[in-house]
């Protein structure tokens, strides 16, 4: 039975860009708003 | 129905002669096809591709620029004499409009593929003899597709900002799709493969000449509302 | 509460869920024994190309509708489903690549999902670009209801295009990236991820969407 794959440093590249994508939209919107 | 055709043509007619008469765009683009041949000739590493691999994209690539090039042209006529809205208060519809624009457009780029394809041949040194019949049909089928959404963009596009720079950059995804069907059919075109071994490819390009002509014919008369 | 507020309180909840969705993923979903942690990466990386496309989807169903009842509200929806599919599509974008090196040993392939992603992200990208290029309002909003609708014609074509390319060109994968049928405990996670990206989505719009509406009373004024 082979060794499952250690590329958990991939899946924290992913997830971590995911959320940096949201956080700076997310923060994005609200200063634009707030700037109204 | 009859009476939009009769005025499309009127319309057509009328921007060819213009084009014809001046000759500077259509020898400017002509001109540019033939460069852009050469510019692909030389882009390459002859001793590593061979010519007839490369081929179909070589031509599709080149198709595609020019076409783009003589839409940018396009509405240029009109706007330069605001002769744009005496068109649209002549007692013509708006579909006639796009249809004389598109059928203009047509003529053009295929003025101008009809002196890039033997160039084309002479430059690749490619074997279209046999198969210049579907390498027609499917170049024809693919220029509809092309022209058709060109046509409606450039409408649009012609009175905003930048509009030389947004034509390529709004048009070409959706030139890719039926760029893709055109380089694989005439990949099997040159390759002396019978054309079923691309059924699927046709049948795209013929749907996209279908719905994008009938969507762009709907769609014109809001890009040119007062 | 304006809808602005709204939009914020949303999003925040959803990225509050994201977390919830996070650490089920990572800690409570089971390893996939041949792809190892990283196939973790397809709970985030395909509820966001199934929003990329459906938000594509809704510009293009709120053009049409826009085109018929000429309502600038709808116009004003249209733009902030862009602009938040443009999120959703660079998502995708950058996950896909980072699971793919672990999966075909190469940063990009043209694969079906990442290749259609990668046609909306740049018909995003158009329909905005042509937003900010038109000074008139009026214009504005029905040259990029042209576009809408024709972006969303296309997408069929993409598919089409893309299958019958692949076809083709069969992929040097390795793996197959998503398995066709998930054990239950997967599926829950996926589930979970996808209606986590639906609050964000609506969270989102609804900001932009009143960002949208605070700008054009601000430009009447």
């Amino acid at each position: 039975m082979p060794d499952v794959p250690h590329n958990a440093g991939y899946m924290v590249a992913a997830y971590v860009t995911t959320a940096l994508i949201l956080l700076a939209y997310a923060c994005s919107l609200y200063r634009r708003a707030a700037k109204r | 129905m009859g009476e939009t055709l009769r005025h499309a043509w009127t319309l057509a007619r009328k921007d060819l002669v213009l084009e014809f008469r001046t000759r500077t765009a259509i020898l400017s683009a002509v001109v540019f096809t033939a460069l852009v041949l050469m510019v692909f000739n030389f882009g390459r590493d002859p001793s590593a591709v061979a010519a007839i691999d490369l081929a179909p994209s070589i031509l599709w690539v080149t198709f595609t620029f020019a076409a783009m090039l003589a839409l940018n042209r396009a509405f240029q006529l009109e706007l330069d004499n605001q002769a744009l809205e005496g068109l649209l208060v002549a007692p013509i519809s708006r579909t006639s409009i796009y249809w004389g624009k598109l059928a203009a457009n047509l003529v053009f780029v295929a003025v101008v593929e009809a002196v890039g394809l033997p160039l084309f041949v002479l430059f690749f040194n490619v074997p279209v003899a046999d198969v210049l019949g579907p390498l027609v049909g499917v170049i024809a089928l693919a220029t509809v597709g092309f022209v058709a959404v060109g046509t409606l963009f450039s409408a649009m596009l012609v009175r905003t900002r930048f509009a030389e720079l947004m034509l390529p950059v709004l048009l070409l995804p959706f030139l890719i799709p039926p760029l893709m069907g055109a380089v694989q059919v005439t990949a099997r075109l040159l390759a002396a493969r019978p054309l079923s071994e691309v059924a699927g490819w046709l049948r795209l390009l013929a749907a996209y000449d279908v719905v994008f002509l009938t969507l762009a014919t709907l769609l014109f008369p809001h890009t040119v509302e007062q | 509460m304006t809808l602005a507020r709204k939009g914020h309180w949303t999003t925040l909840v959803g990225l509050v869920l994201l977390g919830g969705v996070y650490v089920r993923a990572v800690v409570f979903t089971p390893v996939e024994r041949l792809q190892g942690p990283a196939q973790k990466i397809f709970y985030l990386h395909v509820p966001a190309a199934v929003w990329t496309e459906l938000a594509m989807v809704l510009v293009g169903v709120a053009s049409v509708v826009f085109l018929f009842l000429k309502d600038p509200r709808l116009d004003r929806f249209a733009e902030a489903s862009a602009e938040v599919g443009t999120v959703f599509a660079a998502i995708v974008l950058t996950t896909g690549p980072i699971w793919g090196k672990t999966v075909w040993g190469t940063w990009w392939a043209w694969d079906a999902r990442l290749t259609s992603t990668l046609f909306l992200f740049f018909l995003y990208i158009g329909y905005l670009l042509l937003r900010g290029a038109v000074v008139d309002a009026g214009a504005r909003a029905r040259y990029a209801a042209v576009l809408g609708i024709c972006g969303m014609a296309l997408v069929p074509f993409i598919h089409l295009s893309v299958y019958l390319f692949r076809t083709l060109h069969p992929q040097p994968i390795i793996l197959k990236p998503s398995a066709p049928s998930l054990p239950q405990s997967m599926l829950v996670t996926w589930l979970l991820s996808f209606a986590v990206f639906t609050v964000l989505y609506v969270g989102f719009v609804m900001q932009r969407y009143a960002l949208g509406r605070a700008r054009e009373e601000g430009d009447r004024a």
